[in-house]
């Protein structure tokens, strides 16, 4: 391959970006222990090096990824938020804890880590970089899966949390991350960092809820690295509310050990551009990962769902569910690979993402691939674009529901019933909440009793 | 008095093949019809015709339902009018719980009437004797629409439906097609119970099954897109003695 093609691949970051850490350094956390200043110092060069993908790379067809990053942009400062107006986000119900971030930095006031069981460790980044660098290095260096934003995130990392829980600890309350996002005059930054590991047989109910808190211009680049040991169970559901204004940039890495469990959960219900990108690895026999996701782009809102499934061991059972309504001018990608390695015998692997086009200008562009190098697997995948289902149309309205109404109870339908699926009841409030704000003519359908 | 419903001459097409050939059919107040017919005869094309599902051509011919004009309108306009259609195959609607469904089609055709909405409490106990009366668990109410019902519980939706809806004319297509004896005769019941004076049904069906149940006022047996004899229930048993073809021959 000519380095013309590679150059066309990538985008150099405009000067302002290229700079940024120079201007920056000083002021990160951790940036008098040498192991970690050399650790980010090597991740921004990788990050320069690699350059921004542009639509030219493969996995980037469909997202413009340049226009939300490659500007000027500083790191994201701890706003002024009125905390009484935040709970509106909270979930997981009166037993949750709850870390809240406000563009990235913490926000004590509202957190709530209290009476934890033993074996439980929840340290935000920056307490964990003054108390254990060295375990925040190895976390830091633990990642490198070649790819620009990861670096980035390294390198320019303020914030997050490393969640570790023992061996056989199952921790009943949920656990809920908040991350809200201000916005200022001029386009900021935020790269939170988590990392997560259950032991064996450990098990959480994790909740991630992303929420503009006010409208703005912010870049979330998030990366999650999850480990989970032989028998955890985790329980990962995410909600994004962002406004059109706000970007993110979502990558989880996942680690799943012999019988391992794991619901994913997903629902984008708002941000201006959103691109979540999830890589299992399945290593050892026996895990069940079953990934659910809905997203819902308006206006001009832009969605992208990446996910690698790698089943590298015998007898795993992996399922992606993955539906979209698509209105206005939005558009919506879906690229999704199930990977099944030569030892992975019977594995039983399935893949769907079906969309719903509302618009005739709303765009969606799905993909769903099999890499499959062993012989005796059972794998299957289906993409489907559609338009509203005729006959649920006629029953509805055979029935006496006005054609406008039918049409948007079966969208709300559409969407709502990947929220079936999903586990924690507040979440899942929230969630239909945003989804029948998203629904055209949302506002006939009476909410009580909508499930 | 008008009659309930009035179909004269109906020719109805899909994608340029004639279904309906010339249905004319005359239903009174509080009547029940049965309509009998081999498959393909064009019974559930009627029923849609009826009921306003698209991708039917009518090419001629007229329907009063009450003295007006059924074709001019939309579905949900026939539904407020008082018809309701109990289908063949009624339709599986992910994301939408049953109850919820039912409340909604109930309070439109309130509303579309100028009636106020029902009230909660109201709704339920009217749901529960309904339920009760066709024979469906609760836990069927909290369901999405149909997803996941058996053959049988679809086909007793469809008549608690009815029964929560409370038409003037209601339209069963093979509703029994599909159920064991009991579930037939508890289908059968629910609608026994329906029949008044200002309710009339047009029973569609395969089988002279039915009818031991639910007793027809008029027998109409129905080949190649339109009624080729009528006569009272002991038409019944003589085409299930004699089978279709002897009336087929008569057109
Ligand atoms: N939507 C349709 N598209 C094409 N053909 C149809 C459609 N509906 C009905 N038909 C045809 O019309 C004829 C009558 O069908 P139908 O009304 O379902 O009969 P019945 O209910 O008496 O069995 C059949 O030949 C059937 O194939
Ligand atoms: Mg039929």
């Amino acid at each position: 391959m000519t380095s013309l093609a590679v150059a066309r691949r990538r985008a150099e970051p405009v000067p302002e970006l290229g700079s940024l850490f120079e201007r920056v350094r000083q002021r990160l956390p951790g940036r008098e222990v040498e192991t970690l200043a050399r650790i980010r110092e090597t991740a921004f060069a990788r990050f320069l090096e690699l350059g921004i993908p542009t639509q030219k790379a493969e996995e980037w067809k469909f997202s413009p990824v340049l226009r939300v990053i490659n500007r000027p942009m500083a790191l994201a400062r701890r706003p002024d938020l009125p905390l009484a107006e935040l709970s509106r986000w909270f979930a997981g119900g009166t037993s949750a804890r709850r870390l809240v971030f406000a563009n990235g930095h913490p926000l004590p006031e509202l957190s709530h880590l209290g009476g934890l069981p033993e074996g439980v460790r929840i340290t935000s980044l920056s307490r964990a970089i003054a108390e254990m660098p060295g375990r925040v290095a190895e976390v830091l260096a633990g990642l490198d899966d070649g790819r620009s934003f990861t670096f980035l995130n390294t390198a320019l990392t303020e914030c997050g949390a490393l969640i570790e829980v023992a061996d056989g600890v199952e921790v009943e309350a949920p656990l809920q991350l908040l991350f809200l996002s201000a916005g200022e005059a001029s386009a900021t930054m935020t790269h939170p960092r988590l990392y997560l590991r259950l032991g064996e047989k450990a098990s959480l109910h994790l909740l991630e809820v992303h929420a503009a808190a006010v409208p703005g211009p912010v870049l979330t680049n998030l990366v999650f690295q999850i480990d989970l040991g032989a028998g955890a169970r985790l329980v990962r559901e995410k909600l994004q509310l962002g406004d059109e204004a706000t970007s993110f940039l979502g990558r989880t890495v996942m680690r799943l050990e012999t019988g391992a469990r794991l619901l994913d959960n997903v629902a984008t219900l708002g941000g201006g551009f959103v691109r979540n990108e999830s890589e299992l690895v399945l290593d050892g026999p026996g895990i069940e990962a079953l990934l659910n996701g809905v997203y819902m782009p308006r206006g001009h809102e832009h969605v992208d769902t990446l996910i690698r499934v790698h089943h590298r061991a015998p007898r795993c059972h992996s399922n992606q569910f993955y539906k979209g309504v698509i209105e206005d001018k939005a558009h919506a990608a879906f690229a999704g690979k199930i990977i099944v390695h030569r030892d992975a015998q019977k594995t039983d692997a399935y893949q769907a993402n079906n969309n719903l086009l509302v618009s005739d200008e709303a765009e969606v562009d799905t993909k769903p691939e099999l890499e499959i190098y062993a012989d005796d697997v059972r794998c299957s995948h289906g993409a489907t674009v559609g338009d509203i289902d005729a006959q649920a149309l006629f029953y509805l309205r055979s029935r006496g529901l006005p054609k406008e109404a039918a049409e948007s109870l079966l969208v709300y339908a559409y969407a709502g019933e990947v929220l079936e699926r999903f586990r924690d009841p507040v979440l899942v409030g929230l969630a239909r909440q945003a989804v029948l704000e998203r629904v055209p003519g949302g506002e006939m359908l009476e909410a009580e009793g909508l499930v | 008095m008008t009659p309930m419903l009035e179909i004269r001459d109906l020719h109805v097409s899909v994608e340029n093949r004639e279904i309906l050939k010339g249905f004319s059919l005359t239903v009174g107040h509080g009547e029940v019809h049965a309509i009998m017919g081999p498959n393909g005869s064009g019974k559930s094309t009627l029923a849609y015709v009826l009921a306003g599902r698209e991708g039917y051509e009518v090419t001629s011919g007229r329907v009063e339902f009450l003295g007006q004009d059924l074709l001019a309108m939309e579905p949900e306009e026939r539904a407020a009018a008082g018809l309701f259609l109990a289908m063949q195959y009624p339709v599986e609607i992910p994301g939408v719980a049953n109850m919820y469904f039912i409340r909604q089609a109930l309070n439109a055709i309130r509303k579309a009437r100028g009636e106020s909405e029902i009230a909660p409490s109201e709704f339920m106990r009217k749901l529960r004797s309904a339920a009760k009366l066709v024979g469906i668990r609760d836990e069927l109410l909290k369901r999405d629409v149909n997803a996941g019902f058996s053959g049988g519980e679809k086909k007793r939706n469809e008549i608690l439906q009815l029964a929560m809806l409370e038409p003037k004319f209601a339209i069963l297509d093979e509703t029994d097609s599909g159920l064991d004896i009991d579930a037939l005769r508890t289908v059968a019941e629910g609608v026994n119970a329906l029949r008044s004076p200002e309710r009339s049904f047009l029973v569609i069906t395969h089988y002279q099954r039915l009818l031991n149940y639910v007793a027809p006022d008029v027998v109409h047996v129905m080949v190649d897109g339109r009624i080729q004899r009528s006569g009272g229930k002991e038409l019944a048993l003589e085409l299930e003695e004699k089978g279709y073809e002897a009336f087929g021959e008569a057109a």
